[in-house]
């Protein structure tokens, strides 16, 4: 019997126990995709006769006789389907992973169902954009536009790459077809910590199909870390390939690479490991004190950690001003503890990598990655190779969110190809993602902050402790950026803060959006917000009163990259747009309890310490200009810009510029897409590309650099561009000096007593981005952050329990919200331009998430009566806080 | 990706010969309708089985709601849309459409079947805790056509156990209707849309001449199966509705219940949940009896 797909019979049989989606997959629809692979997300979404199936849990056997539809096949004759069109005029993605499957279920939604679209729609999941911009596209919304020559800035151009994705022919890491491919799967440690004594892999090699079986002992003996900075000496190196000592449950045992996924994973149940148990710790309060279990004991101050003795990678201790007088000086003093938990990136598309050598026999790896440069360089030095013997290339990424900014499989897949010289995949499954992956780092946070009736702060203390987890990736510099803008975004002359980033046997944390300033940020503006009570102040004016203003230093405690400075200020004007907010009104349920809430954030655009980006721009023959640069793109909607900003320097349209990117072979350098540098440091390469290659074009029609009306999209005085093809600018810019972004949130929400049930009546943004480059995609951007924080704030928690095993490994489990969880937020954009960033662009990336948990524990304080610390906020939490503190 | 053990495949053709494979391959064989949660099982290995014995080509068989004087009779293979976009269900058994709007997605109830729902006994599964309320039958039949009928306590024998014998299908679901005014209601606390309950309660009332014939209730993720409380049912017996009639029944479904503590709340929350929910739906069904 064969299975019909897209009107064309195949008759291949499909492997015992084989998925639809796999087996769709095979068969070259690779726009069917494997988000959760458990009928959760949605991503693999194809009708079978005209019905709507995850295919992920649908026995490709039962398709047998059937005729099934993916995306590939739903676009008719005379062009897109209308559900397609629709996504594509409104930009209904933003990575666009599980855009196919969004697209499958909406074509096949009823009226009725299209009319309740939170209960619909609610089976796709989307970690980007926060479903403002499907429902649009659902229901025909405001659409992106085709910009004239000279006008792409500013306009709310689409992404490139839109046709592609609507039409499922976006090629992401794993969609391609790579003939001899072996399959990498892992034994992961089940002891929290051990040391390996033994592994017999006899029966495992055994397993026919299995290729290899890599141990410790088979892994280069070098440190490194997972982590990707520019910097390198920013993460401690504390990391092997494959180590003889495990240090969390979940951590890499062996490899074993087979023929197929079913035989390496044979294999990986075949292997018998004997472990010399060791003690653990757990708890991060615990890692500190004398006499607990050291988890880098072996290392120290030359691998980069500060205190290994005590589990401590690295400290901050400094303070400005005297807080003590600063606190006696106070009318109001206000403490309090709070604590934020661990939550997953969950970006659809998993960790992995493909890696094969090619006819050069260079080592080519093909992965999920925000960093594909700074991979290269880590991927050189493990293994002894020049870097031009290795090439990194990311395909289209499913997802980042600072999941990405970390080496997590290419170092295993290199390593796997190096030792079979055949080509090599590995893939996270969806539960991987969780128990060996990167979280968010969980931080314990006490703010003692003062204030005179006056509405002047006084003082502010900060002690933060930060569970870096098994290893040091990001640890240290979390901490450190989580205490700057926290606290620099206040004109405060008294300030002391005490940070410990430390060691646990525990998952890893890593760098996820707002990398720190967001655990910071939610008890800073919670204890201003209650200091603002107590001297009966309303919470913007008290803001208005003690944050920075233009021509500021922006200082906090420790040692700091002076090269930070407000070049432009719009803050202001997000503050004019909280206190409008508070001036509306809605109607909530009878007995409910109704609060409002707001919050501030403050964020550098791009590190400290340097991000390098190189970008060259190229006239082509035809007239056409191509841009290679080295950025990634996960759907942060950065290449849009770039291809902007190219269009109106050399007075183009969008259409005539084509991209080459996050490909180590298209440019010198990269940093790497992440820390909000897409824009602003990517973009600013670009534009200096832009500037350099227009000055050749006008110098080859004999034309002055500043002439620039001669130049038009076909010719330059007169003369064909075509003639003077090719011709190229390069642009480089290493991210310094920096300017600062501004962020504030406002909620007003209600609460079920009797449940706990909490509701958003009601949610508005004000962001000041400097010059709006595209108001679609970054109405997108901030929609997507406020979104994931509103997720991490009232549902996420990924759970370790007292052994140190992580209990959330499903999406079942483990709650992403969905269309329905999501209140739609009011955008504002304040109107600055600044004078470092590209055209006057600031970064809006990670920050939108910042101020969202604090300005949501500000509302339920409001509604309650009394201020609850610990995240995340989930009804039975508030119920349990109301039967507290009831009299 | 995640891969199941290869198992073979077996499509139905009829109940009986579904019955006769089963005879044949014992428990190597467990039946698949929507498949939405077995398969997520067996792809994580906590299900193997060497033969999957797919049913949904019995949906003509299978598949109906038939309403009669004194029963609604509702076929295994009838597929959760199927529930919730019912005319006949949703005028006798309001029930049914509270439930199912709060259940899953429309892809998941486009495959997902009450019979699927009944036999995986997932303690917080939404479909049991209603026909646990409505007092529901189940018809399990056998090899050579045997039929025997049990009770929603005696379908469920413990969590994701059922009193479905290897050789045997659950078949067909009968609910008994009674001449009196009566109404019926559902609700969940859920800690995301369409999520499996934190705590559910069913209510279901039946009224003459303005007081309770009887009542049920229904309670899903508070004890190993989804309870149905007699307590209530005699307490509210006789008596004019009122809000103290709902509140002793919530006191009753608080303590009448067995939760613990998870991730999805504490045990005091729960049982707090019972009670409210209890109260809630109670409310709600004699509402709907009066309308």
């Amino acid at each position: 019997m064969t299975i019909e797909i897209n009107g064309t019979p195949h008759d291949r049989t499909p492997l015992p126990g084989q998925c639809l989606r796999t087996y769709l997959r095979e068969e070259g629809c690779f726009g069917v995709k494997k988000g959760c692979d458990a009928g959760d997300c949605g991503a693999c979404t194809v009708h079978v006769d005209g019905t709507p199936v995850h295919s992920c849990v649908y026995p490709a056997f039962r398709a047998q006789g059937r005729s099934v539809t993916t995306i590939e096949g739903l676009a008719g004759p005379s062009g897109l389907h209308p559900v397609q069109q629709s996504f594509l005029d409104a930009q209904g993605f933003q990575c666009g992973f599980c855009t196919a499957g969004m697209i499958m279920t909406t074509a096949a939604l009823t009226d009725d169902q299209r009319a309740d679209l939170p209960r619909s729609l609610k089976g796709n999941l989307c970690r980007c954009t926060g479903y403002r911009a499907i429902t649009d596209a659902v229901n025909g919304g405001s659409p992106a536009v085709c910009p004239a020559e000279g006008a792409a800035v500013g306009s709310s151009l689409g992404a490139p790459a839109g046709p592609q994705v609507v039409t499922g022919t976006a090629r992401y890491t794993f969609d391609l077809d790579v003939p001899g491919l072996l399959h990498l799967k892992v034994l992961r440690s089940p002891h929290a910590h051990a040391r390996i004594l033994s592994v017999d892999t006899s029966a495992a090699l055994a397993v026919p199909g299995v290729e290899a079986v890599l141990t410790h002992k088979d892994a280069p003996d070098r440190l490194f870390s997972t982590a990707q900075h520019e910097n390198e000496a920013e993460d401690p190196y504390d990391t092997r390939v494959l180590d003889e000592v495990v240090r969390f449950i979940g951590q890499r045992v062996a490899a074993v690479v087979a023929t197929s996924e079913a035989a390496a994973e044979e294999g990986v149940r075949r292997l018998r490991v004997e472990y010399e148990v060791l003690p653990a710790v757990i708890d991060p309060a615990l890692a500190m004190l004398p006499g607990a279990p050291l988890v880098h004991g072996d290392k120290g101050i030359a691998e980069g950690i500060v205190r290994a003795n005590a589990n401590v990678v690295g400290e901050l201790h400094a303070g400005i001003g005297d807080v003590e007088a600063g606190f006696a000086a106070a009318d109001a003093v206000y403490e309090a503890t709070f604590r934020t938990p661990r939550v997953q990136h969950a970006a659809l598309e998993t960790h992995g990598a493909v890696g094969w050598l090619d006819d050069d026999d260079r080592l080519v790896i093909r992965s999920s990655t925000q960093t594909p440069f700074l991979t290269r360089r880590a991927v050189s030095r493990l293994f002894g190779l020049s870097r031009d013997r290795v090439r990194v290339v990311a395909g289209r990424v499913g997802g980042g969110f600072g999941g990405k900014q970390e080496m997590l499989v290419e170092d295993l897949v290199a390593m796997a190809v190096l030792r079979t010289g055949r080509p090599v995949k590995w893939e996270y499954t969806r539960s991987e993602q969780f128990t060996a992956a990167t979280t968010r780092h969980p931080f314990v946070i006490t703010v003692k902050a003062g204030a005179r009736v006056d509405g002047l702060i006084t003082a502010l203390q900060l002690t933060v402790l930060v569970n870096t987890g098994a290893y040091g990736n990001h640890g240290a510099s979390v901490m450190h950026h989580g205490c700057h803008e926290t606290v620099a975004v206040y004109r405060c002359a008294n300030i002391r803060t005490d940070a410990h980033t430390v060691y646990t046997n525990t998952v890893p944390a890593g760098a996820f959006r707002g990398y720190g300033l967001g655990q910071v940020t939610f008890a800073v503006e919670q204890v201003l917000d209650e200091l603002a009570r107590m001297i009966g102040m309303d919470p913007v004016t008290f803001r208005e009163i003690n944050v920075v203003r233009p021509g500021d230093d922006l200082t906090a405690p420790g040692a700091h990259v002076p090269d930070l400075g407000i070049a432009s200020y719009g803050l202001d004007q997000c503050l004019d747009r909280i206190r409008a907010a508070s001036s509306t009104t809605d109607t909530a349920p009878d007995g409910w309890l109704v609060g409002e809430g707001m919050a501030i954030a403050m964020i550098a655009a791009g590190p400290p310490g340097g991000h390098f980006a190189d970008a060259t721009v190229t006239l082509l023959p035809d007239g056409r200009y191509e841009l290679a640069v080295g950025t990634a793109e996960f759907g942060n909607g950065s290449t849009t810009v770039h291809v902007q900003i190219v269009a109106d320097e050399l007075r183009t349209t969008p259409d005539r510029v084509l991209v080459r990117q996050s490909d180590t072979d298209v440019v010198g350098h990269d940093t790497g897409a992440f820390a909000s540098t897409g824009v602003v440091v990517a973009g600013e390469a670009v534009l200096r590309a832009c500037r350099a290659l227009r000055a050749r074009i006008l110098a080859a029609a004999e034309r002055g650099p500043s002439e620039i009306r001669c130049l038009t999209a076909d010719s330059v005085a007169g003369i064909s561009l075509a003639t003077i093809a090719p011709l190229s600018g390069s642009g480089h810019f290493d991210g310094t000096p920096r300017s600062v972004a501004f962020n504030a949130q406002w909620f007003r929400v209600a609460v079920d007593p009797d449940t706990g049930e909490l509701r958003i009546l009601r949610s508005v943004h004000s962001a000041d981005a400097g010059t709006v480059m595209n108001p679609l995609q970054l109405r997108g951007q901030i929609e997507g952050g406020v979104a994931q924080a509103i997720g991490a704030t009232l549902a996420e928690h990924v759970d370790v329990d007292e052994a140190g095993q992580v209990t959330t490994t499903t999406f079942r489990q483990y709650h992403l919200p969905t269309v329905a969880d999501v209140p739609e937020t009011e955008v504002h954009f304040a109107r600055t331009t600044d004078a470092i960033g590209p055209l006057g662009a600031k970064s809006m990336s990670e920050s939108p998430y910042n101020p969202v948990s604090p300005a949501l524990g500000n509302a339920l304080r409001d509604a309650l009566g009394f201020r609850l610390t610990d995240l995340p906020y989930t009804a039975d939490r508030i119920w349990q806080a109301i039967q507290d503190h009831r009299p | 990706m995640q891969v199941p053990a290869p198992f073979e495949y077996e499509r139905a053709t009829s109940v009986d010969q579904a019955i006769g494979l089963l005879e044949r391959l014992g428990s190597s064989a467990r039946l698949v309708a929507g498949g939405h949660s077995l398969l997520p099982m067996m792809k994580l290995r906590l299900a193997n089985f060497e033969y999957l014995i797919d049913i949904n080509d019995l949906h003509a068989e299978l598949g109906y709601i038939r309403l009669s004087d004194d029963e609604v009779r509702i076929g295994a293979m009838t597929r959760h849309r199927e529930l919730l976009e019912s005319d006949v269900l949703a005028s006798v058994l309001p029930i049914f459409s509270d439930a199912e709007r709060v259940i899953a997605d429309p892809i998941v109830r486009n495959r997902g079947t009450l019979g699927g729902s009944l036999c995986q006994a997932d303690p917080s599964e939404d479909l049991s805790a209603v026909c646990t309320t409505l007092d529901a039958s189940c018809v399990i039949r056998g090899p050579g056509g045997a039929e025997r009928v049990v009770t929603m306590e005696e379908f469920h024998v413990g969590p994701y156990e059922t009193a479905v014998a290897d050789n045997e299908i659950l078949t067909e679901i009968r609910i008994p209707r009674k001449s009196f005014r009566t109404g019926s209601a559902y609700a969940k606390v859920e800690r995301r849309a369409g999520d499996w309950a934190v705590v559910s309660a069913g209510a279901a009332v039946w009224l003459d001449e303005g007081r309770i014939v009887d009542a049920r209730v229904g309670l899903a993720a508070v004890g190993p199966n989804t309870t149905g409380i007699p307590e209530i049912s005699a307490a509210l017996r006789g008596h004019e509705p009122g809000e103290s009639l709902y509140e002793l029944a919530g006191a009753i479904a608080a303590r009448s219940c067995d939760p613990v503590t998870d991730t999805r709340g504490s045990a005091d929350y729960k049982r707090h949940l019972a009670d409210e929910l209890t109260r809630r739906t109670l409310r709600k069904a004699v509402e709907r009896a009066r309308s």
